[in-house]
């Protein structure tokens, strides 16, 4: 019986239709200690904790917990047998006190009919105490702050008296003083003697808090540390690994770059709470170039895509386009003066799926595409402009009159472009543009973006996807926490520099 | 293109003539367990409309104002606003038209005419703005707004007919009736029916057009389909959304105007057999097409005037019609296949 | 007028509305819209004089009246939580079953499409007179009043401690507030809504009967004339509360009552009578527009 060891997987694989999520991955996590699991976007970290809390089943693989090999069926089979999970989008109710929610659904009862109220409030008072949460079991969910409701959700999975306590990217919601006072909670939690399995792309809170750190890349365990004994550097590096990069920039001769077209001065982006989601960003993005903004998924890409794309308003400094101002100008007003935008999510915001493939591509485009006849839309000229769309994007099972939904996830994508590109636009926003595409389509876009930025046109590229930012990226920005960490040219970038500065570590000198 | 477009087109009307089939032929089993004659009295419910000229006139005048409310509700759902307020929307324009009219009935036709039946549209429209406004601003939900609205108006417009423009000497609550100089001309060579329907017949087909052969038309229904993306191509998605709640609005007023002005020649209270929600049905029917609705709404027409046949040959209460509207209701919006929604393209025409 | 017999008065003519604010309010806590309560209460006032008059028993036509409103909104849940019915559609179309199915048996077995007004009605039973003395104020006013009445005094706080301290009632407002989380705890929603709908079914019931079978002792078409309306308009005002809710609708009754007598003043009834509804628009407005300002970006 192994008592140092209260999980190992053995080989846990797993797949979703051709995508390969999970390679072959084998892990141990000790009693009582807090692992750290580090990975890039895509890596398969979530995967699999969601195969450890029942969400999915492994495809192969051997899980055994507290030396028993088991299946995890579902959620509350795995809170049966004492695993919790803490996801990042929480699951309260607003209107319930802290100990309503710690009981939601298995509420303590009197006389068999009503809610033991005082029982269920002393008991989750007992729990906090315990464990030093600071929360009043009475308080109202809605009036707490985030980092208390993460605490409450921690609580829920200490109810069911979970020995093991997987964190997925807690701290991905917090302000600063909140991720210490929830670095302590961590730490106080191994004292208590729980096990605690947290995810996190942020190499300060891996050396801050963790015992042991594991890196996944690519769907399999690359190395397990000690923590006390790895660099930032050498995590960094086993995240992001040597990869075989796509057809991309290399071997190209030097290039040449016109005027800014877009500038970014100093922006700010609060939230109601008062955090800041962008933090005084400084960029520029000149006529004729590629930059990449590199950074780790939630740390403000989608906040700044959406304030140049004119979707949400800035609290804080100046946008310009082609050196104008246009902080007040509206998002058709923005693609008028020339720009562009491939958002992140194309079913979100980029296409609306139930109409067709026609009036999706055909979007701000039917004034200058002469698709309009007298102010009607012409069938004849709206099909002829969609055809030329497809076929310049080679657009697989696309007819201009079938519902956009109907196409695969690179085809959707494509008719995003067909649409941006057909403006010709001056700057080019260009958002997760792989996210879910395969090799081959991933490589098309690949080339319309360098040969649009051939054309002298600007593109601003915001990906989590290193080898895609190395691929295209004549400088490279990386975003950490909102904050523009540092700007690197080609020459000077290399994957370690960018991936420290990506989860948070200092930039190195030379 | 046009061959996808047409079978998706038929693939769409299979649910709703599904409901209507399925509807019809239960009330015939009622029908056959009530009276001795069934095949008689689905005869009179199905075909007296057309037995005589003025029968026929009759139901042109029902079909009316039902076509322009449920053209109008498309416009609404189009753009994602759930709008069960076209009685109160109704009654707005009709209150409206009558009391211009009424209130200026010295001035010559040539203007009275134009203001009544624009301050009829405007009344609609205002009250079509309300919640559109409230929406689009606010996140009010419109169902709850437009509902108690209906009310409103029509607590309103009894007060108004009732007290300001009674007319003392006719029976009941009714206003004055509308100087003759202004009520809508009938249909050459068919007595009784209102050219109104005219009316009703191009504005449901401009309707189509609008909503499917140009850009502003697209913009609604992107607004409606998915309003992030209508946001990030840059369309201006509240102030279409608001755009068609006073469209909604507008017709529905309209078709209050063209009812006193073409048809009631004064406003009564009860004149409306709710025509509010059976228009609502007539375009979830026609799954929210304009040019559909006009078909479902003369269906309706059809069906609310034969029952009154049906129970004079053969006194099968026309109550019926009502309960079966009810079932149809109930069967079109279920969905009766497990896979959930039936895959909403509305935009299969 | 004293105290006592104007609470009674009061009491009598708003329970018909608490009761719908209550089948509205429970719904509305399982995320429901509920605009079929007006037709689950039309059925139930038609089904309490057709069978009470039929078998001469009150008994007989209150359990009718209850029956047919429960039926009515197993109907209704059924089309909507087992076949995916939007509830706002369902809802109509219920109401419009009910108008036109009251209406069809009107006509076709009592020959009288004008209503159902029997020759001698069982009268339901009522509180006895001194037998509630001992209770200040309610007792002396609930005296005479029909057992419906005392029952929906009782509903009252019976609602509160149903949704605010057993386990059923925390988990049917989990899954109306958040049917997510609802659902990571483990609670069925379907069946959380389904108990709702079917609550609701109850109260209209209840309120149906009450109004048809108390002092009226006829059915007329369309009697319920809004009163689901005026309920649901009730339970948004007092944002889904008992207390607030049976207030506002005791509220409404109250001015409703009023509007003739404001006539003496020159106010017009319909304007009082629109008071409902318009504090119903304007409640959810408020309330909204609390959100878009907690919302906002905090200023640097």
């Amino acid at each position: 019986m192994d008592h140092d060891n209260i999980l190992v997987l053995d080989g846990i694989a797993k797949q979703f239709g051709d995508i390969v999520a999970l390679e072959h991955v084998d892990l141990s996590v000790r009693r009582g200690e807090v692992h750290v699991v580090c990975g890039e976007n895509g890596a398969g970290k979530s995967t699999l904790m969601n195969i450890l809390v029942g969400i999915h089943a492994p495809d192969g693989g051997k899980i055994t917990f507290n030396g028993k090999e088991t299946t995890i069926r579902d959620p509350l089979a795995a809170g049966d047998m004492g695993i919790g999970m803490v996801h990042q989008h929480f699951t309260l109710v607003p209107s319930m006190s802290v100990a309503e929610n710690l009981f939601l659904g298995h509420h303590l009862r009197r006389f068999g009919i009503f809610s033991d109220r005082r029982a269920m409030v002393e008991r989750a008072g007992t729990l906090i105490d315990t464990y030093s949460f600071a929360l009043d079991p009475e308080a109202i969910v809605s009036t707490l702050s985030v980092g208390q409701r993460q605490r409450v959700e921690i609580l829920k999975a200490l109810v069911f008296d979970a020995e093991l306590l997987i964190l997925d990217e807690p701290t991905a919601v917090l302000t600063p003083p909140e991720v210490e006072e929830l670095l302590k909670v961590i730490t106080n939690l191994r004292d208590r003697g729980r096990t605690v399995l947290f995810i996190t792309h942020k190499l300060r809170e891996v050396k801050a808090v963790s015992d042991r750190v594991t890196i996944l890349r690519r769907g399999k365990n690359i190395s397990t540390h000690i923590t006390k004994i790895v660099t930032e550097n050498d995590i960094a590096r086993d995240m992001v690994g040597r990869d075989v990069f796509l057809m991309g920039r290399q071997g190209q001769g030097v290039r040449t770059f016109g005027n800014n077209v877009l500038q970014l001065e100093n922006v700010s982006i609060t939230n109601s709470d008062g955090r800041l989601l962008l933090d005084g960003i400084n960029l520029d993005v000149r006529a004729g170039e590629v930059l990449g903004v590199a950074g780790v998924d939630g740390n403000g890409q989608t906040e700044l895509a959406e304030a140049i794309a004119g979707l949400i308003p800035i609290q804080a400094g100046t946008i310009r386009l082609d050196g104008a101002d246009i902080n007040n100008a509206s998002v058709a007003e923005r693609q008028e003066a020339g720009l562009g935008f491939v958002p992140e999510d194309r079913l979100d915001r980029g296409l609306s799926r139930n109409m067709s493939i026609a009036e999706n591509m055909a979007a701000t485009n039917y004034l200058r595409a002469g698709i309009l006849w007298r102010g009607f839309v012409d069938k004849g000229r709206l099909a002829e402009f969609t055809q030329k769309g497809i076929e310049q994007f080679d657009i697989r099972g696309a007819k201009p009159g079938l519902a956009v939904g109907s196409l695969s996830g690179g085809n959707m994508q494509k008719v995003v472009l067909a649409r941006e590109f057909a403006r010709d636009p001056k700057v080019l926003l260009v958002s997760q543009p792989t996210r879910g595409l395969d090799i081959g389509a991933s490589e098309f876009v690949y080339s319309e973006v360098l040969s649009a930025a051939d054309k002298g046109n600007g593109i601003l590229l915001i990906s989590s996807e290193l080898s895609e930012i190395f691929a295209l990226a004549d400088r490279i920005a990386v975003i950490y926490s909102g904050r523009i960490m540092q700007i690197l040219t080609r020459e000077d970038a290399d994957e370690e520099t960018v991936g420290i500065l990506m989860n948070g570590g200092k930039e190195q000198a030379a | 293109m046009i061959n996808t477009n047409f079978k998706e087109s038929l693939h769409a009307l299979i649910a709703p003539l599904g409901a209507i089939a399925l509807t019809m032929a239960l009330g015939f089993l009622l029908v056959a367990a009530i009276s001795d004659e069934p095949v008689l009295a689905y005869r009179e419910l199905l075909f007296a409309n057309f037995d005589s000229l003025s029968n026929f006139a009759l139901f042109l005048n029902r079909a009316t104002p039902l076509v322009l409310i449920s053209v109008g509700i498309t416009f609404a759902f189009r753009a994602g606003v759930f709008n069960v307020g076209g009685e109160g929307q109704l009654f707005a324009g009709a209150i409206a038209t009558t009391a211009v009219g009424i209130a200026f009935a010295g001035l010559p036709a040539i203007i009275l005419f134009p203001l009544a039946v624009i301050t009829g549209i405007a009344a609609g429209a205002a009250v079509g703005w309300v919640p559109g406004i409230l929406k689009v601003k606010l996140g009010v939900d419109e169902v709850v707004v437009t509902l108690m609205l209906n009310t409103i108006v029509l607590l309103f417009t009894s007060y108004l007919v009732n007290q300001v423009i009674r007319d003392t000497t006719a029976y009941g609550a009714v206003s004055w009736k509308l100087p003759e100089h202004i009520w809508l001309p009938t249909i050459p060579g068919i007595p009784g029916a209102t050219s109104g329907f005219m009316i009703a017949v191009v504005l449901s087909l401009v309707s189509w057009v609008v909503l499917f052969r140009t850009q502003w038309g697209t913009e609604v229904r992107s607004a409606g389909t998915n309003l992030r993306y209508a946001e990030a191509v840059g369309i201006a998605a509240g102030r279409r959304v608001i755009t068609a709640m006073l469209i909604a609005g507008g017709f529905a007023g309209l078709a209050g105007a063209l009812y006193v002005l073409g048809i009631g020649h004064r406003f009564e209270q009860n004149f409306s057999p709710e025509y509010g929600l059976i228009a609502l049905t007539c375009a979830l029917l026609a799954r929210v097409n304009p040019a559909a609705s006009l078909f479902t709404a003369l269906y309706y027409a059809l069906m609310l005037n034969g029952a009154a046949y049906m129970q004079i040959s053969t006194e099968v209460p026309r109550s019926l019609v009502i309960l079966l509207t009810g079932l149809l209701v109930l069967l079109m919006t279920a969905r009766l296949t497990r896979k959930g929604s039936n895959n909403q393209t509305f935009d299969a025409f | 007028m004293s105290y006592e017999s104007l609470l009674a008065s009061v009491l009598e003519q708003s329970t018909p509305l608490v009761l719908a604010a209550l089948a509205a309010m429970i719904t509305l806590r399982a995320n429901i819209l509920n605009v079929a309560v007006e037709g689950m209460m039309l059925v139930s006032a038609f089904s309490a004089i057709a069978v009470g008059s039929a078998t001469g028993s009150a008994l007989a036509g209150f359990s009718a009246g209850i029956f047919g409103a429960v039926g009515t909104s197993l109907v209704f849940s059924t089309i909507t939580l087992r076949f995916g019915a939007g509830f706002i559609v369902a809802g109509l179309g219920i109401n419009l079953l009910a108008a036109g199915g009251t209406l069809f048996v009107l006509e076709r077995w009592y020959n009288s499409p004008g209503g159902l007004r029997p020759l001698g009605f069982p009268e339901m039973w009522h509180v006895p007179e001194d037998s509630l003395s001992f209770i200040p104020l309610l007792g002396p006013a609930l005296e005479g009043q029909s057992i419906i009445v005392l029952l929906t005094v009782l509903a009252v706080p019976a609602c509160w401690v149903f949704l605010y301290r057993t386990p059923t009632g925390s988990y049917l407002r989990a899954a109306g507030e958040d049917e997510h989380a609802a659902r990571s705890a483990g609670i069925n929603v379907v069946r959380m809504k389904f108990l709702a709908v079917t609550i609701s079914g109850l109260f209209s019931g209840l309120a149906g009967a009450q109004l048809a079978m108390d002092k009226l002792h006829f059915f007329l078409p369309n009697m319920t004339a809004g009163r689901g309306f005026i309920g649901l308009a009730a339970t948004l005002f007092g944002a889904g509360h008992p207390w607030a809710t049976a207030s506002a609708a005791v509220l409404f009754g109250f001015f409703g009552a009023l509007g003739d007598r404001l006539q003496a003043f020159d106010i017009p009834a319909q304007f009082v009578l629109m008071l409902p509804y318009l504090v119903a628009i304007l409640a959810l407005t408020f309330s909204r527009w609390r959100i878009y300002v907690r919302n906002k970006p905090a200023k640097l």
